[in-house]
């Protein structure tokens, strides 16, 4: 098989078209090419469906599009930048010694897609109604009020100390919106819903066709001169399926494709020459033990377990060698992820010496794990669990379930409950301290996401206390935390499997941007600019 | 789908007496192509039951994936290549025998269970238990092949055994309205009247008599069935409603490869022809079986 | 006629009903709970009572089949659970593109069908028999969704002559933007003489209608075949052969017309079996339709959707069958009898 002849051929066949085109067509003046100042078009597959185009209530998947045309008040940048930080339509930003006033200095001369100013007012009103009704409303807890106290302040006052920098820059319940629109999706709920924008970002958008694509458009009267997009025009194709939009990718029908089937990205990349470029996501996998009965309420027998997975053989088929092992459950790259949190690293002697020690030579006991069905990396990768297992003597039943099901079962009654539960995570906001570390092992009256069902008091009060020192004082925070995570591991109420990497097949003719694991959910398409 | 397209019922070609099985080897032993079928069937069958003597490496095939063996070309070690989790395909295929022909006899098995003495009693009585039975059969049919299958799959969860439960209670229907046609053409016959009127309750009338002789008819539909079930079952798993990975399913392990088809293309190819070749053994047996039961084509 | 009529629409009601009832209680066997499917994972105990309550999931079974029956008559259908919209849109944004992709299965497997049974049942056992026999029941055993990668692999791959997936190119929609007439794109395009869009759009439905056509037309050949040699053995064939007509003109005309009847009952059926088709179909072919979003749905638990596809497809075979049996009771008076 003739890899290259696949993008050749469709190029051939728009040729065509396009000859016929211009035969066949003189009356209907259709043909607007790629002529300078003219309009540049992008064309995008993206997996991503558009389940509200509200972006107070937000909560999923068309987070792709709210990045592209909304803004936050500032950014939280990529791992490994200079700064924590980029400003977005606040200027400057500073926050109180005690981690309770947050005072936000708001861009002047920024304007809405539908021609209001941006002030400390739309700011106001903005994270009102994310806290009031938001998809990810819960974010804003710590908020008490907003105070607009000037045209271009905004202040915010917190009932506790809290990282509001790193909530501000959420990827949901953040975006500044045109009052405006607020007021019209206040008389009308489905006032946003044929694909109406008011926020102030560099697309707007031009047209949306329920199930099948997107269309976005510069939006020439943005703040930011320095990044107006290249091109007028961005394209997206909603393509669910990862193997159709590998396909059109290659066939040349799009130029950039965001989901590519792991298994498949080398060779798509080396069948158009592209480079696959590799960063860090807020995702990550955990297999939750259900601590809350024999024998994995002894910490021996977990850390026994835990020294008897293959975590390399795990990467290499769960996510095709695209992943890097997990640090207690805090994914590389977000707040409060440290490299200095040790992992285990697979020994089979040693599991079987605890276990001896823990009173079970020679394992000799039968556990139940459960994982996602629809997940098909969590598919891949458990019989490798079974299978090292197997070889301390300890029987593994493994059950797919629907997630649904699967948690509905876990949160049902923990006596009864699975041993082990997979579970693919991420933070809802770049806080794996208050999401990830609380979410998953805080201990709580009925489980939530805390399906180890675990209940440690020192581990508590640890991460309580680092929370509250987030607002205030990063790097305390971060000490803090690092202790937590310390007797988490040692602990071992879950097997810490891996973080997954973000995977850009950044074709040879574009120049795109860096991924942010900030906004996992967002291709920005505004720095994307051709190759030469 | 004999009944539904409205071929009548198979019993009134099926000369009473002879012994099921004798009657269908002699009609396969004349056909051709019916053998090839039979040699297919056979193969399949042999796989099924010793797959795990015979596949190379039977772990694999079970779903143990070997990260550092991925993507191998077909070659000496791996006749048909290895797939994305450095697994066997020729393994994963032989393996995959067993669960196919396993949910298969068990959907058909199933669907005779509720269907037959539905349509025997249906057929048999008569009347009104008559007409409430085959108006249920006919919500069951109202449903095109399949939807019903997939729908109860959906809400059941997806997995092998769910879409076996699933195939069977839209398989039903075609079995009751087999044994009810077959049913209301004895139930005239001489020797059933003969013993209505020497008092044999209706119990025994109908398994004796009604179902005895309907046996060449149904094994006929079976044997045409295990094909259609293996294909279906084989589609709701490609969509994503029947086995779940790492089960060595064909249509899963076509699903698996679909993405690398223009590249790694044996990881789709053989698990695909495993599954069309096994169906055509079953199809090309019960056409010639439904050749020459059906009234149309023994004019041959 | 207009008692058989009635008696048959009265009927097919009756099935309907049932069929709502059946598809509302297995929905109601969800072991998930669908307000979590609506609200998201992450979603808190107070959101998660909300959705609940606006699902109206919290009040008794009867109200709840009370509730689900009136949006059925009304077309209150509700929303997808993934798309949140309502799901009678959803289907009907999607269904040109399905109906246009089985219309051209169909005709293909008609045609092709047809003529392959007539020429098979000229000489009975001989090879070209034979040959037809292995292609219409290889036609029936096929994978569709393994046939339809084979395709792309010989046609998208090694020749390179056919677009692999979508319904249009993405140009179209610049260079040559499709004027809706009725609604049906490719018939558009031809109606309004966009050739461009037309010849795009037929590259494009050639690979996926050829897959969805392996099974009708099996059928169709396998049906043709037996009523034609049904036909052969009629007096009229015999008196027309005793006339001196000529062959060709009896097999294709005179013997053809009464063989088409019995195998036009297949048809219905067989379409039926297409429409589930393009669950697999359309996911390899990326084609923009219901069979893609149907399969979608089921994958999610979107019982909306789930309940509207089985209901729509479910009625659609059923008028189908109707006017089979309407057209069949018109030719042959004695079938209004049974």
């Amino acid at each position: 098989m003739e890899v290259t002849q696949l993008r050749r051929t469709p190029r051939l066949t728009v040729a065509l078209v396009l000859a016929s085109a211009v035969v066949l067509s003189g009356c209907t003046a259709t043909n607007n090419g790629n002529e300078p100042g003219g309009t540049t078009v992008l064309k995008v597959a993206a997996s991503a469906a558009v389940t509200t185009w509200n972006p107070v209530t937000s909560f999923s998947t068309e987070a792709l599009y709210m990045g592209n045309v909304y803004e936050t008040l500032i950014w939280r940048n990529p791992d490994g930048a200079a700064e924590e930080f980029t400003p977005g339509l606040a200027e400057t930003w500073a926050a109180s010694s005690d981690g309770l006033t947050w005072t936000f200095d708001i861009r002047e001369g920024a304007t809405f897609h539908d021609g209001e100013p941006v002030n400390a007012e739309a700011v106001k009103l903005s994270i009102e109604a994310a806290k009031a009704k938001g998809g990810a409303s819960f974010i804003w807890a710590p908020l008490e009020s907003i105070e607009a106290t000037d045209e271009y302040t905004a202040v915010f006052h917190l009932s506790y100390a809290a990282p509001l920098d790193l909530i501000a820059a959420s990827t949901y319940g953040s975006w500044i919106v045109s009052p405006k629109a607020l007021a019209a999706a206040d008389a009308d709920e489905n006032y946003f819903e044929e694909g109406k924008d008011a926020g102030s970002g560099p697309f707007t958008v031009d047209s949306y066709t329920p199930g099948s694509s997107v269309v976005l458009k510069r939006y020439d009267d943005y703040w930011n001169k320095d990044a107006l997009p290249y091109y007028s025009i961005v394209d997206i194709a909603i393509t669910p399926d990862a193997v159709t939009s590998q396909q059109m990718l290659t066939s040349g029908e799009v130029d950039l494709a965001t989901n590519i089937p792991l298994a498949n990205v080398k060779t798509v990349a080396d069948s158009i020459g592209a480079e696959v470029r590799t960063s860090n996501s807020p995702f990550n996998f955990v297999a939750l033990f259900n601590t809350t009965r024999p024998p994995l309420d002894d910490p021996m027998v977990r850390q026994a377990l835990s020294y008897a997975v293959p975590y390399d053989d795990i990467i290499d088929v769960g996510a095709q060698g695209y992943g890097t092992q997990s640090r207690a459950a805090v994914p590389k790259g977000i707040f409060p992820y440290s490299d200095d949190v040790p992992v285990y690293t697979q020994d089979l002697d040693k599991a079987r010496d605890l276990l001896a020690q823990a009173g079970h030579e020679g394992g000799g006991f039968d556990l139940v794990l459960t994982y996602a069905s629809e997940n098909s990396a969590e598919a891949n990768f458990v019989p490798l669990i079974k299978d090292a297992f197997a070889q301390i003597g300890v029987d593994v039943e493994v059950r797919g379930e629907l997630f649904n099901q699967q948690w509905e079962n876990a949160k049902a009654d923990p006596a009864s409950a699975q041993d082990i539960f997979v579970l693919y995570y991420w933070p809802t906001y770049s806080d794996a301290g208050a999401d990830n570390l609380w979410s998953l092992f805080h201990s709580s009256e009925a489980p939530f996401f805390n399906l180890s069902y675990w209940k440690n008091a020192q581990f508590d009060t640890m991460i309580d206390d680092a929370a509250v020192l987030s607002g205030s004082d990063r790097a305390a925070a971060q000490a803090k935390y690092i202790e937590a995570m310390n007797l988490l591991v040692d602990q071992a109420p879950a097997i810490f499997l891996y973080d997954t990497q973000a995977i850009l097949v950044s074709p040879p003719d574009l120049n795109v941007g860096q991924f942010n694991e900030n906004y996992p959910f967002t291709t920005f398409f505004a720095p994307i600019t051709p190759a030469s | 789908m004999t009944s539904a397209s409205g071929v009548p019922p198979l019993a009134a070609f099926v000369p009473l007496g002879e012994r099921p099985f004798t009657r269908i080897r002699r009609v396969l032993a004349r056909d051709p192509m019916a053998m090839v079928g039979v040699a297919i069937v056979v193969l399949v069958l042999v796989l099924a039951l010793f797959g795990q003597w015979i596949a190379p490496y039977p772990e694999q095939g079970l779903g143990s994936p070997r990260p550092s063996l991925r993507g191998l070309a077909p070659g000496a070690e791996y006749l048909f290549g290895t797939d994305q989790l450095g697994r066997d395909v020729l393994s994963r295929i032989i393996m995959g025998a067993r669960p196919a022909l396993l949910i298969s006899v068990f959907v058909v098995l199933l669907a005779m269970v509720i269907g037959i003495p539905l349509g025997a009693i249906a057929g048999y009585r008569g009347g009104w238990v008559d007409q409430v039975l085959m108006r249920v059969t006919e919500v069951f049919q109202s449903f095109p092949p399949l939807l019903l299958a997939m729908v109860t799959v959906a809400i059941l969860g997806p997995s092998l055994v769910n879409a076996g439960i699933a195939l069977a209670v839209s398989w039903w229907p075609w079995y009751a309205r087999l044994v009810r046609a077959e049913a209301q053409s004895l139930r005239g016959r001489p020797f059933v009247e003969a013993a209505r009127a020497i008092g044999v309750p209706t119990w025994r009338i109908i398994p004796r008599h009604i179902l005895r002789n309907s046996l060449t008819p149904i094994l006929v539909q079976a044997t045409v069935d295990i094909g259609s079930v293996v294909l279906a079952a084989g589609a709701l798993a490609f969509i994503g409603l029947g086995a779940q990975p790492p089960e060595p399913d064909w249509g899963l392990m076509v699903a698996e490869g679909r993405g690398l088809i223009f590249t790694q293309w044996w990881i789709s190819t053989f698990p695909g022809l495993a599954l069309f070749v096994t169906v055509l053994g079953f199809n090309l047996i019960g056409d010639s079986l439904r050749d020459i039961f059906d009234p149309r084509s023994v004019k041959r | 006629m207009t008692l058989f009529l009635l008696k048959r629409v009265g009927t097919s009601a009756i099935v309907l009903f049932s069929l709502s009832v059946i598809v509302f209680l297995l929905t109601r066997l969800i072991p998930s709970n669908p307000a979590v499917i609506y609200a998201g994972p992450k979603a808190r105990p107070e959101e998660l009572a909300r959705v609940t309550a606006e699902l109206g999931l919290d009040q008794p079974l009867y109200l709840q089949f009370f509730r689900y029956l009136g949006g059925l008559v009304t077309g209150d259908w509700g929303n997808s659970l993934a798309t949140k919209r309502p799901v009678l849109d959803e289907l009907a944004l999607r269904t040109p593109a399905t109906l246009e992709l089985l219309a051209v299965a169909m005709l293909f497997a008609l045609v092709v069908g047809v003529i392959l049974g007539v020429i098979a049942a000229r000489r009975p056992g001989r090879i070209l028999d034979m040959v037809i026999r292995f292609l219409s029941i290889g036609g029936v055993s096929m994978p569709a969704f393994w046939l339809g990668l084979l395709l792309q692999v010989f046609f998208v791959g090694a020749l390179g002559i056919l677009p692999a997936t979508g319904q249009f190119s993405t140009e179209i929609k610049y260079l040559s933007p499709i004027t809706s007439v009725t609604g049906f794109p490719l018939l558009d395009s031809l109606l309004t003489g966009n050739w461009v869009a037309y010849s795009d759009g037929l590259a494009h439905v050639i690979l996926p209608a050829l897959t969805l056509a392996a099974y009708p037309l099996g059928l169709i050949a396998r049906m043709t075949r037996a009523s034609m040699l049904d036909v052969a053995e009629q007096d009229f064939v015999f008196t027309a052969r005793a006339y001196g007509l000529r062959e060709g003109l009896i097999r294709w005309k005179l013997a053809l017309r009464n063989a088409l009847p019995p195998t036009m009952t297949i048809v219905g059926l067989a379409a039926a079996y297409t429409l589930t088709g393009t669950f697999y179909v359309e996911i390899v072919f990326n084609w923009p339709g219901i069979g893609q979003f149907a399969a979608g749905a089921m994958l999610a638990v979107d019982y909306p959707a789930i309940v509207a596809i089985t209901m729509l497809s479910a009625a659609g075979y059923l008028v189908a069958n109707l006017v089979v049996d309407i057209v069949q009771a018109r030719l042959d008076p004695r079938a209004r009898l049974s």
